[in-house]
């Protein structure tokens, strides 16, 4: 089950956004909006994003999900550096320079150029069911962060472990972290062509988007997205499924990055959600 | 001769066990292993029996304490075979990681545990693992007892000179670095080591300790039994926190935080204090299995006597298993056999210990 906005909604939405920020640069007494980065409107959702770099091209209704990043914001407002704190198994890249947790900095710090970023990383490992989601309570308190990019369920998923613990689980720790007004992106588990016919891969995988959107937090839909470029690179030389990986790996600061920047143009207002906001299903 | 059975190493057999079956996340007897129902786990009855079993073996037969630097050398030279086991069983695990990896056309599999920067960053990688500060998810225990055995020697020594003295030192490392959050670093993922080694010699330093006044002081034994219902209160305490989940929000508590919640990586207070407890309340139980399941003991004492080669055979296994419950998509057949075969490893390599070093080997005449 997917849950997301309709396609329509989100051209709808980012169109709005774009007229009420317009509105909105005009009407704050603040000299400048911290917010959004220059040029960065949310792109038809169906269409492959043109902000992307070529190969990492994917269209934003196969990427992410959106929601409000508060703390984000906040930390913008009051003109000073966003901490985000990275969580997540993978590196990513051949040394330092290279890595996904440096190049997430980057990736951020280009899209948004007056703000100064700074990425901590942590591998939390284990499962979250049994005791990660704990020591991931303990490293928040230790970093303080403004967001948190955590790339969720790699483990428990390889563990097997029962979907709704992991859903319960993950909720409750989302539902935490954005108690202590720090917000949460989530990044799901990357696809690989032998689990394309593993049918708790794919209850697993919507069963974090479904808590990506009752908890209402950005999701980075790295599964869905790696999947889109698997078929796009059909016919090209094979290389299996450790090439997709690399690649997604490559991707994934971008990735996150161009989610993180789109969220950032949800607008300020707390309307009540248009009817039907959680429960549309994906336009497929 | 081995030793005939008797509670350390009982105790560190059952410690053995649990600690395979809590690294095979998700099996179905995880649910019925003592770190369940608890704060603490078996990684603090390991290491407080590691500190134990220092106690026993710098004392001679006839119960005199051994030379200062034969002591030191001891204690260094099951450093090196501690880190050597290390490495090995870390080479294997990559291997068995990489090789389920290629087997099953899986690149996550080669993500899993922390194993992620060594294929993709294997340049710096490679030292980190080597020098351990770069750890697998589940092999972080023999990195943690490495620093502890380099550390041991001058606990030791002082201990010869003033054993209240050693004690304070100990308790006072540890509460430094709790409070001002002190702890070996990770490289070249950000972050620190799983188990904080200045944290966690508190746990050596008290089980060896511990057993220098129980050889030698009676009283130390009259206040054991005196303090034994308070050991039942903190048993039962820790129970209802674990299974109605609670604990403390870290982002609330007061600072310094790690005074108050329950950490695993420095050894809260409370993990502390609901160790001891379990210490107290179950003392009288090796006294009481011992004559009703002598088979188990026997099998416990083992497992306990041969703790390093099972510790790491035990470690290879519940990677094996895992990789077992991931293809075959688990389930309660696949646990039972799977875990029954892990168990039997463990058994068998026990005897095979022994067995090695009761027979000539071949490649010592060679």
């Amino acid at each position: 089950m997917a849950f997301s906005l309709p396609s329509a909604l989100l051209v709808g939405v980012s169109l709005a956004m774009g007229a009420s920020l317009l509105g909105a640069a005009a009407q704050t007494p603040a000299p400048r909006t911290p917010i959004p980065p220059p040029g960065a409107t949310a792109p038809g959702p169906e269409a492959p994003d043109p902000s992307l770099s070529p190969e990492c091209r994917v269209p934003g209704s196969k990427l992410y999900t959106l929601a409000k990043l508060r703390g984000v914001k906040k930390a913008l407002r009051e003109h000073r550096a966003v901490d985000v704190l990275s969580v997540g198994s993978s590196s990513g890249g051949l040394g330092i320079a290279g890595s996904y947790p440096v190049r997430l900095e980057d990736a951020l710090e280009k899209s948004m150029p007056d703000v100064a970023v700074e990425v901590q990383s942590r591998g939390v490992s284990g499962e979250i069911v049994y005791g990660a989601a704990e020591r991931l309570r303990n490293v928040i308190a230790e970093t303080e962060p403004d967001l948190v990019v955590w790339q969720v369920g790699t483990n428990d998923a390889l563990a097997r472990v029962d979907i709704e613990e992991f859903s319960r689980s993950l909720s409750e720790t989302v539902a935490w972290i954005k108690s202590h007004g720090i917000d949460v992106v989530l990044v799901d588990p990357q696809y690989t062509a032998s689990l394309a016919g593993d049918g708790y891969f794919d209850r697993f995988v919507a069963a974090i988007r479904t808590v990506a959107a009752s908890e209402q937090v950005p999701l980075v839909q790295r599964y869905e997205a790696m999947r889109y470029l698997s078929a796009r690179a059909k016919g090209e030389a094979a290389g299996g499924g450790f090439r997709l990986a690399d690649l997604g790996f490559r991707c994934m600061a971008e990735h996150v990055t161009r989610a993180i920047t789109v969220s950032l143009l949800e607008p300020d207002v707390t309307a009540p959600p248009p009817a039907g906001q959680t429960a549309a299903r994906k336009p497929e | 001769m081995m030793r005939e059975p008797n509670a350390v190493d009982f105790w560190r057999g059952f410690a053995l066990i649990t600690i395979f079956i809590n690294h095979i996340p998700g099996n179905v007897f995880q649910e019925y292993t003592y770190s369940q129902y608890g704060i603490s786990d078996a990684a603090e009855l390991f290491v407080f029996l590691a500190g134990w079993s220092i106690g026993i073996a710098i004392h001679g037969r006839g119960g005199q304490t051994e030379p200062a630097l034969r002591t030191v050398l001891r204690l260094l030279s099951r450093m090196v075979e501690v880190y050597r086991a290390q490495l090995v069983i870390t080479a294997i695990a990559l291997a068995m990681l990489a090789g389920a990896a290629l087997a099953l056309d899986n690149p996550l599999l080669v993500e899993w545990h922390n194993a992620g920067p060594i294929f993709t960053d294997p340049i710096q990688a490679t030292v980190g693992w080597v020098t351990l500060l770069h750890q697998l998810g589940f092999f972080n225990i023999l990195p943690l007892y490495v620093v502890l055995l380099a550390l041991a020697p001058a606990f030791v020594l002082m201990a010869r000179i003033h054993r209240g003295l050693t004690l304070a030192m100990s308790l006072s490392l540890y509460a430094v670095c709790l409070v001002d959050e002190i702890n070996l670093p990770s490289w070249p993922s950000e972050g620190h080591w799983f188990f904080n080694p200045f944290c966690w010699q508190l746990l050596l330093v008290l089980g060896f300790l511990a057993h220098e006044w129980h050889r030698e002081s009676p009283r130390f034994l009259a206040w054991r039994r005196l303090l034994m219902p308070l050991g039942i209160v903190l048993v039962a305490v820790g129970a209802v926190l674990a299974v109605l989940h609670l604990r403390p929000d870290p982002l609330l508590v007061p600072e310094p935080r790690l005074l108050f919640t329950f950490d695993k990586s420095y050894l809260s207070p409370a993990r502390l204090l609901h160790f001891l407890g379990i210490l107290l309340a179950f003392q009288p139980l090796f006294a009481l299995i011992q004559p009703r399941a002598p088979w188990l003991v026997r099998q416990l004492a083992a497992l306990g006597r041969n703790s390093l080669a099972v510790f790491s055979v035990g470690s290879v296994a519940s990677l094996a298993v895992q990789l077992v419950r991931f293809s075959t998509e688990g389930g309660f057949v696949v646990d039972v056999f799977a875990v029954g075969c892990g168990l039997f490893l463990l058994a068998f390599t026990a005897w095979f210990v022994e067995w090695r070093s009761r027979s000539p080997r071949p490649s010592s005449s060679a």
